[in-house]
């Protein structure tokens, strides 16, 4: 006890900070709740979701202790706080989980001030409800009114279902958020070439997110309402980004928003029109009431325009804002065309993208480049052609290069070393990489103390990726020279490439630097900062097993299958696979002795960065009763009629989504088979085909019915024609 | 046969009832007030706030009064009027976004409930908060007309807006033609001497069409003579020298604007905010 006592003291000496302990307990409780007429399970601190906001004053001492009395295990990680290695909550990493049942505390020196705030590091429980804002207040902060806008997304789903749906590429999500850019659609709207350019170069559906959500929130609710602020007061709105993975546009129906802080960062006021948040980004803003009698809309929408969510700041009659009109995916898909390579590279055509000053996204925001036209008169711009825009051009909006810091925030001096991430990823399989790696496949990354480190984030896959570093600030390199905004997690737009810098000025430990997108952090998008000569953390008693804990979250395997009944026999594949590898077995019943079965089972791994090719090896067993051809397209008997073989294959996807798969059994006999699946004509309406060297064919369509459910026909050459349900987990 | 008929008879009959019947299941009547003119608005509040089978609403045009029945269990009159306000229409609960207003027929746009400003009384408050304001920069007098009709058709550029950039390009004609050479320093007068004949060329052009394209391409060399002649003039707040990469198959185009926040004139709104600053001229 004196010696913590000394310690506390010596701390208070160095720093000059009055000592003032500040203390919260937090209980972590299951609970189930009700947003939708559906009881479904979620995680509460406190009994509420979101977590309660937690107060602080640079200087103090934070005592938190987190009383888990659920019977899982949880963790919880201080966003954006520079803190011990030990304190910083990612379980099996820096901090022992908190096992179910028991109490952690943490116990840090606030060192720093403004918007943060918390959340649970463990597994998928920040989509559940763990999370709450963290606010820290300056010394002497000028008096004004101020409000915490915390932001989050919510499905009824189960998250881990999601997570298991997005690693199947299932697009019934797109089908819930009207996204799916069918062919009929795209005929429609005279989009037929851009939707066949799309798939040629093996792209589905696009999307600005993966995930469909039933309801977005503003501290927990679809509409929060502070009718305190007097008509003509100026009020400080903290804005925390705290969902799992969900982008948000922010609009104020009273005027211009202007920006004070990013991060928790001050920086220099900045008057727009509106910004995005980031996921897990915190924004401070200053805004006006400008009316008397009047409460103003601060609304926030979802990226994707699925849904919004609102702060009514004032009292009165409500001054709605007007609501951000849905995507123009086709104008969006017809950018990614002339953006992406066949071989699946983004191009930037030479435009040095950066600092979101060139949102492409642009040309699916009707609010600025006019409506949707339902003819092909809708030439890109970038094409040179001249059309009538109705669009607005007055629109200002934030990017990072108008960040400004108020001071100088040069790096102390130290030795500069350059690392390079690229950001890739694969849509269809859902594998989220640095550099074609994931966190469990590379080594961490040493930085000694008193080092400089710039990264060179480039974004080559197709979507934008907020990449958070822990334990502390970077600068954006945005071309405000020494006063570049210090920031802890930057947002990168496809195709950009950012600079950021930071010096490593923590004694000791790991530090995790990852996107924030929940669902792509699971999957491994990111890498460990670790020091050099790190003492050992009391933490973690056994950090091997610990470490292996920390890389199990990329490498689990997610099953899969697709089971078909129909009048003519059963078709179906089961599959179980990871980032690299997968196991399926695939078979085909017949309901009498003439069609036969068939069943194949494989082995195999995904070799490219695209992961456009994999090899594989397996078991083909296969009895037909009555076939008549002998011969396959090589010359070769067939063995159609009996046949029990090993072998190996190669697959490749062609551009058009067609894979193309090769074989060669045990008898030296080879098969070249090609397959179509899910090609998009409606809504709902999927179509597939198949065709092989032995002259086996078959095609066949599905109607959605549910996630699970679609009904079936089908002609297959062996077994005719059929029809039935389809069961596709 | 006719038993038939009368049965179908019967069945369509009961299918009208029920139908009638199960029209609205839990329902609650209100009235409220909805601000509009005439029965066109009627048509547009009415089809905004119907639901089938869940909201049925009638806009009285003699008393602004809106009589809304509506499932309670499925919805509410604030989501109703929400709704209302969204296809531009005030109620006592909520004001209409101000571009729904203005997007309705000239006809329909009825005298709002007054709005009283809070900022007026305050409005020293107010100040210094905004973007620092650009307008009242004197970037040498001697040169001014011609700059200000330059960014008068940068501007009309940025919307592509080819009608006010002629109009605006005849302006910069005339203030060419009257720059006072006497008053320039010899260094500035040499460069005028060889750069106004292509300044009057490119101006002239953009003068003469309203075609964006075409007008486009004269910007571009007029933006770089200009560029030139403000590189000789000292200015009391900066000009910004600009650059789009794309322009021209990726040769690139430049141009000058009194912001350092990018609003790219040779794209249009879908290119908007691409380009970069590569200089700043004070």
């Amino acid at each position: 006890m004196k010696h913590c006592y000394q310690l506390l003291l010596l701390f208070a000496a160095l720093s000059g900070y009055a000592q003032n302990s500040k203390e919260y307990d937090l209980y972590v409780t299951d609970t189930v709740v009700n947003y939708t007429g559906k009881k479904v399970k979620a995680i509460a601190i406190n009994g509420s979701i979101p977590a309660p906001t937690l107060h602080f004053t640079e200087g103090d001492t934070a005592v938190i202790r987190v009383h888990n009395k659920m019977h899982h295990e949880t963790s919880i990680h201080w966003h954006g706080l520079l803190l011990p290695n030990e304190q910083d909550g990612v379980p099996y990493l820096t901090t022992a989980p908190i096992k179910g049942m028991s109490t952690h505390t943490y116990k840090f020196p606030i060192k720093q001030s403004g918007t943060y705030w918390y959340h649970s590091h463990t597994m998928l429980q920040e989509q559940i409800g763990m999370y709450g804002a963290f606010i820290i207040h300056k010394k002497q902060e000028p008096e004004l009114p101020e409000y915490t806008m915390l932001l989050s997304d919510w499905t009824d789903a189960n998250p881990h279902e999601i997570e298991r749906s997005l690693h199947k590429a299932n697009d019934w999500y797109a089908i819930k958020k009207g996204a799916t850019q069918n062919y009929a659609e795209a005929i429609g709207k005279g989009h037929f070439l851009t939707k066949f350019t799309n798939e040629w170069k093996r792209m589905h559906a696009m999307d600005v997110s993966d995930v469909y959500y039933e309801r977005f929130f503003v501290n927990g609710k679809q509409e929060d309402h502070a009718p305190q602020f007097k008509p003509g007061e100026k009020v400080r709105v903290r804005i925390i980004n705290g969902s799992a993975s969900t982008y948000f546009w922010l609009n104020y129906a009273g005027g211009k928003i202007t920006v004070v802080a990013s991060d928790g960062m001050d920086v220099q006021p900045v008057a727009v029109d509106r910004f995005i948040v980031g996921v897990s980004e915190t924004y401070d803003v200053i805004v006006t009431i400008p009316d008397k009698d009047t409460a103003f809309e601060l609304v926030a929408t979802a990226e994707d325009r699925t849904g919004q969510a609102s702060l009514w700041l004032g009292n009165g009659v409500k001054q709605l804002q007007q609501p951000l009109p849905k995507l123009k995916y086709f104008e969006g898909m017809k950018m990614m065309n002339d953006m992406m390579t066949v071989g699946g590279n983004m191009k930037d055509m030479g435009m040095n993208m950066s600092l979101q000053q060139m949102d492409m996204n642009t040309v699916m925001y009707p609010e600025i480049t006019g409506k949707e036209k339902d003819k092909k008169t809708a030439g890109m711009a970038m094409e040179g052609h001249q059309h009538q825009e109705t669009g607005n051009t007055d629109i200002v909006t934030l990017n990072y290069a108008m960040l400004k810091s108020p001071v100088k925030t040069n790096l102390p001096d130290g030795p500069v070393r350059t690392l390079h991430f690229e950001l890739t990823g694969n849509m269809n399989r859902y594998v989220w990489t640095l550099n074609n790696k994931t966190i469990s496949e590379s080594d961490k990354v040493l930085i000694k103390k008193g080092e400089n480190i710039r990264i060179v984030v480039t974004n080559n896959s197709m979507m934008r990726h907020p990449m958070h570093l822990h334990g502390h600030f970077f600068r954006i390199l945005n071309g405000q020279g020494d006063y570049a905004p210090l920031k802890n997690v930057l947002d990168i737009m496809p195709m950009e490439t950012d600079t950021i810098e930071f010096h490593a000025s923590e004694e000791y430990g790991d530090w995790y630097f990852h996107c924030h997108i929940l669902y792509h952090m699971m999957a491994g998008m990111g890498r460990i900062f670790t020091y050099e000569n790190s003492p050992p953390n009391p933490q973690i008693p056994d950090p091997e097993m610990a470490l292996k804990m920390v890389y199990n979250d990329d490498r689990r395997y997610y099953f899969s299958a697709e089971v078909g009944l129909e009048s003519n026999g059963s078709d179906g594949e089961m599959r179980l696979e990871n980032t690299r590898n997968f196991f399926d077995v695939e078979w085909r019943l017949g309901f009498n002795k003439n069609t036969g079965y068939e069943t194949e089972a494989h082995f195999g791994r995904y070799l490219d960065k695209n992961q456009y090719l994999s090899v594989y090896t397996g078991f083909d067993f296969r009895y037909h009763n009555s076939l008549e051809r002998e011969e396959n397209l090589f010359g070769q008997a067939s063995t159609q009629n009996q046949r029990a073989v090993a072998c190996i294959g190669l697959i490749y996807q062609l551009p058009w989504l067609i894979n193309a798969d090769v074989r060669l059994d045990h008898e030296g006999k080879a098969r070249l088979q090609f397959v179509r699946k899910d090609i998009p004509v409606t809504d709902r309406v999927r179509l597939w085909g198949s065709w092989n060297t032995d002259f086996e064919y078959s095609v066949g369509s599905r109607y959605i019915l549910t996630k699970y459910w679609s009904l079936s026909a089908h002609y297959d050459s062996d077994m005719g024609m059929g029809g039935g349900i389809v069961l596709t987990y | 046969m006719k038993t038939l008929r009368n049965i179908a008879m019967a069945v369509a009959m009961a299918f009208v009832f029920t139908s009638c019947e199960a029209q609205i299941k839990n329902p609650k009547t209100e009235t409220v007030k909805v601000y509009g003119n005439c029965e066109m608005c009627k048509k547009t509040i009415e089809k905004a706030a119907n639901e089938k089978g869940i909201v049925k609403a009638d806009w009285n045009v003699d008393t602004d009064m809106l009589t809304l029945t509506y499932d309670q269990t499925k919805t509410n009159t604030d989501a109703i009027l929400k709704k209302v306000a969204y296809a531009g229409y005030d109620s006592e609960t909520f004001r209409a976004p101000d571009e729904a207003y203005k997007n309705l027929p000239e006809c329909c746009q009825y005298d709002r409930p007054a709005k009283v400003s809070a900022i007026a009384e305050n409005h020293d408050s107010h100040k210094g908060h905004d973007m620092p304001a650009a307008e009242t920069t004197q970037n040498s007098p001697l040169f001014n007309p011609v700059y200000t009709a330059y960014f008068s058709i940068k501007d009309a550029l940025i919307k592509s807006d080819g009608k006010t950039a002629s109009a605006k390009a005849s302006e910069l004609v005339k203030a060419i033609a009257a720059a006072p050479m006497d008053k320039m320093k010899t260094e500035q007068h040499t460069l005028w001497m060889k750069i106004q004949s292509s300044l009057k060329t490119d101006a002239g052009h953009i003068a003469e069409t309203t075609d964006v394209k075409h007008q486009r391409d004269h910007f571009a060399s007029l933006s770089e003579n200009l560029y030139a002649l403000a590189k000789t003039t000292t200015n009391d707040a900066p000009y910004y020298y600009q650059k789009c990469p794309m322009y021209d198959n990726g040769k690139g185009a430049h141009w000058l604007s009194k912001e350092n926040t990018i609003k790219n004139p040779y794209y249009g709104s879908a290119m908007l905010s691409c380009g970069s600053t590569v200089e700043t001229l004070k």
